[in-house]
């Protein structure tokens, strides 16, 4: 986590709350401050154990332990939300849909799994047919396959959580990618000038009308925000721009990106719900720090089917200039 | 190789083929429904073909975009009848019983290139093209053994016991580095009556009734395997190895006599020496050459005279194939691999426009002139009626070692006729087995481009249909498009490469059945 002067990367994110179906109830889950809590599994560590010893496992400790398994995974950009329009809705039944889909689907109804399974939605509990030995050649399509139903369950369930939870966790994902060394770092730089296009994009064709497939950006690195410029004429037209990884964190998944008719290219001074950001008027110009102020339905508590949906997330308005 | 630059492309093209597929009105360039997947699809693979991207990438970048777009579909109506998927619809419907088929799509090639089928089509067999100039020199191959040998044959060998008759058609003798043996084919075998009730149990291949001999007096054992990997195919494998000198084998089945196969070279067809010219591809001009000619055999079998039955499958067929190609082109020049001023791209767009493929978005502009033998295959693909008559069953013997290309080294051994499909054999050194496949199923293990002239003028497009690895070399089938006639007297070869393209023209020797 980045802790420079300007403040850490989601100290212009509220807390978001949303409930989620765990064993016979519903129980809330947190994110603040940049860490995924949950409120009625005050000691998950233990039921960890209790889990690995054969014991139910509850789905709030399995959300938890896919956040913690895709917090510096770069597919999480590639698969989650461009923008608020973008809303991915996924919910409880289809992730117990999947589960159920990818345990009768062939080798992975029948292999071993750690840990017992909670009842209720999506339970995976009652007799599992014996493991009947497997052949050396189809072991590696097998754990292929597992692998590939357990990535795609994670990716439901954390979707599940809804729009909020899944712009905060693209935002510790980039800022996981921006602290990488240079040399590890130019390895995921396609990854990261997909992501900041795929979100950038939309934000652009708002700013300015222009064409999301015209938008061109690189990765930038190094001391200040980047670049940005419009060069061309109709279809040769193309708005360039040069980011940081770091601006998906600090500014996209905050909500910052065009703000009073600015797009917000860097943070200077992260807050709730008062920050100071650099934006730009228009593409070529030096970009003005600008005094902003968010407002936020705030925490979801309409009840237990809330979850916190595009329409939550912050509306950061120009306070002064 | 700049791999970042080739994955950045792979991904800001799954980026855009998410936008949009997920748009509320797709706009027409997006195609149907999984138009999107399968152009970021092929250019991974053409990018992976030509080596600027893993394997493993290519199928990270599709595994996060069919999650994307799976997701983002969950909750979303069916997505709304597109302009092709509807086209697709109509035409399934024509094929309801009942229904009259449906008129036919005449074909409509740019007036270029019609004048220039007209010279093939209907101008008779076209001119030479002659010498391609003084040959380059070869490459010298280390390890070339001066031993390599290879002689046509063209004779039959009956069989007959305990109620089995049949015969064996002897193609041509190969002797390499590899070992020496006999490239046989096998005739269908007349079974007794007994057989037929199965009363007693028939050995199809009777391999054990053959034994083969020398002039010197040597027998030798015998070792059939399968070729191509057919078993109708096969290798007689000789051990030990025949001596250099011989003269001549003697292959013996009972009831006899002896077939004696002359293994003095200058006893065979005369065939003229092959001819090489250097050339210098890009891998990317290479990958679109193998991607036209796949496009072009896929066509030529999917005509509407091939297929007159099935009528909305050749059209389908034909556009999928010419989905991405626009995307492939740009891409490869994007990591470059292809040369922004090579003709190739121009004339895949005038074969793609000759096909009537609406939906390739290739950026250059047709060519007014395609390669002599993509025009051929076009036009007996757009030929009207289909061929009256199946060619006849048959082998040909022939043999020629072509010059080494891209560190390849290939050796025809004889061709065969079957249920009207051609199968050119070859051996080939220098190639590894990887079932690699390209965009569109070009098949990558492959990478030479193959055709056949007949003495007719006609030109016939090669590509794997069978492998039987062994190292070092390898026996593979090559089926021809279109099937060759057994009136054909001698044929030109064109095999080309990255490096340079050889031509020999070989006379070809047709034996049994009559």
């Amino acid at each position: 986590v980045t802790d420079s002067p300007k403040g850490v990367w989601f100290h212009c994110l509220p807390r978001c709350e949303t409930y989620l179906p765990c064993g016979a109830g519903r129980h809330i889950v947190r994110w603040e401050a940049g860490e995924l809590r949950l409120l009625s599994h005050p000691d998950a560590e233990a039921e960890l154990v209790l889990a690995a010893l054969g014991g139910e496992k509850a789905r709030c400790v399995e959300v938890a332990q896919a956040w913690e398994r895709h917090a510096e995974d770069l597919s999480v950009l590639a698969i989650g939300p461009r923008g608020p329009a973008d809303e991915i809705a996924v919910s409880w039944d289809d992730v117990d849909a999947e589960v159920r889909a990818s345990q009768f689907g062939g080798w992975t109804a029948y292999a071993p799994q750690a840990g017992g399974r909670h009842p209720g939605p999506g339970s995976r509990r009652g007799p599992r047919p014996l493991a009947p030995p497997v052949p050396a050649r189809y072991q590696q399509p097998m754990q292929d396959r597992e692998q590939a139903a357990r990535r795609r369950n994670d990716m439901l369930s954390l979707l599940a959580l809804g729009y909020g939870f899944q712009v905060r966790l693209i935002g510790q994902v980039a800022e996981a990618a921006s602290g990488w060394p240079r040399e590890a770092g130019e390895k995921i730089r396609p990854s990261l000038v997909a992501a900041i296009t795929a979100r950038l994009a939309p934000v652009a064709e708002e700013w300015l009308g222009i064409d999301p497939g015209q938008v061109v950006v690189t990765l930038h690195r190094g001391p200040g925000w980047g670049s940005a410029e419009l060069i061309g004429r109709g279809e040769q037209r193309r708005l360039r721009f040069s980011l940081p990884a770091g601006w998906l964190a600090l500014v996209w998944a905050a909500g910052l990106a065009l703000t009073g008719r600015h797009l917000v290219v860097a943070v200077e001074r992260a807050g709730w719900p008062d920050a100071r950001v650099l934006a730009l008027r228009a593409p070529g110009t030096e970009p003005v720090p600008l005094e902003v102020h968010a407002t936020a339905p705030g925490p979801a508590s309409g009840g237990l089917d809330v979850r916190p949906g595009a329409a939550d997330a912050p509306h950061w308005e120009v306070w002064e200039v | 190789m700049n791999g970042e630059r080739a994955e950045t492309i792979l991904r800001l093209l799954a980026e855009a083929e998410l936008r949009n597929q997920l748009a509320p009105d797709p706009p027409p360039w997006a195609g149907g429904p999984g138009a999107g997947r399968v152009k970021v699809y092929v250019v991974g693979q053409a990018l992976s073909a030509v080596g600027a991207l893993d394997r493993e990438t290519v199928e990270d970048v599709l595994a996060d975009f069919d999650l994307a777009v799976g997701l983002r579909r969950l909750h979303r109506a069916r997505p709304a009848i597109t302009r092709r998927a509807a086209s697709a619809a109509r035409l399934t419907a024509q094929l309801s019983p009942g229904r009259p088929a449906p008129p036919p799509n005449p074909p409509g090639p740019p007036p270029a290139i019609q004048a220039q089928w007209a010279t093939v089509a209907g101008g008779g067999p076209p001119e030479s093209t002659g010498s391609l100039g003084p040959a380059a020199p070869v490459p010298a191959d280390p390890e070339q053994d001066a031993a390599d040998r290879f002689v046509p044959i063209g004779l039959t060998v009956p069989f007959h016991q305990g109620g089995l008759s049949g015969e064996l058609y002897l193609m041509s003798f190969a002797h390499t580095r590899a070992g020496a043996r006999l490239i046989v084919l096998w005739g269908k075998p007349t079974l007794s009556r007994d057989h037929e009730l199965g009363l007693q149990q028939a050995e199809l291949f009777p391999v054990d009734l053959f034994t083969v001999a020398d002039n010197r007096g040597s027998a030798y054992e015998l070792d059939f395997t399968p070729a191509n990997g057919s078993e109708w195919i096969s290798q007689i494998n000789l051990r030990p190895v025949p001596p250099d000198g011989i003269r001549w084998l003697e292959v013996v089945a009972p009831p006899g006599p002896a077939v004696r196969i002359n293994l003095d070279p200058a006893s065979g067809p005369p065939g003229g020496e092959p001819e090489v010219s250097a050339a210098n591809l890009s891998a990317g001009e290479q990958l679109l050459i193998m991607l036209a000619e796949e496009l072009l055999m896929v066509a030529a079998q999917n005509s509407p005279a091939m297929r007159p039955e099935l009528p909305a499958l050749s059209p389908r067929v034909m556009q999928t194939m010419g989905t991405g190609l626009g995307d492939i082109i740009a891409a490869l020049e994007a990591v470059d691999m292809l040369p922004p001023l090579s003709p190739v791209p121009a004339q895949l767009a005038a074969l793609c426009e000759s096909l009537r493929i609406d939906g390739h978005e290739i950026a250059a502009a047709p060519a007014d002139e395609l390669p002599e033998p993509w025009l051929s295959l076009l036009t007996y693909y757009q030929r009207r009626k289909p061929d009256t008559a199946q060619v006849r069953d048959g082998f040909a013997a022939m043999t020629a070692a072509l010059p080494e290309l891209d560190g390849i080294r290939l050796a025809l051994v004889g061709l065969h006729n079957t249920q009207g499909t051609t199968v050119l054999h070859v051996l080939a050194r220098g190639l590894r087995r990887e079932e690699r496949l390209g965009p569109h199923g070009a098949d990558l293990d492959f990478p030479l481009s193959f055709w056949l002239r007949d003495n007719g003028g006609r030109w016939h497009a090669a590509r794997p249909i069978g492998w039987q690895p062994t190292d070092p070399e390898h026996s593979i089938g090559l089926m021809l498009v279109p099937p060759l006639p057994r009136s054909t007297a001698w044929v030109e070869v064109l095999a080309g490469g990255r490096s340079g393209e050889v031509r020999a023209r070989l006379p070809l020797r047709w034996g049994a059945p009559p």
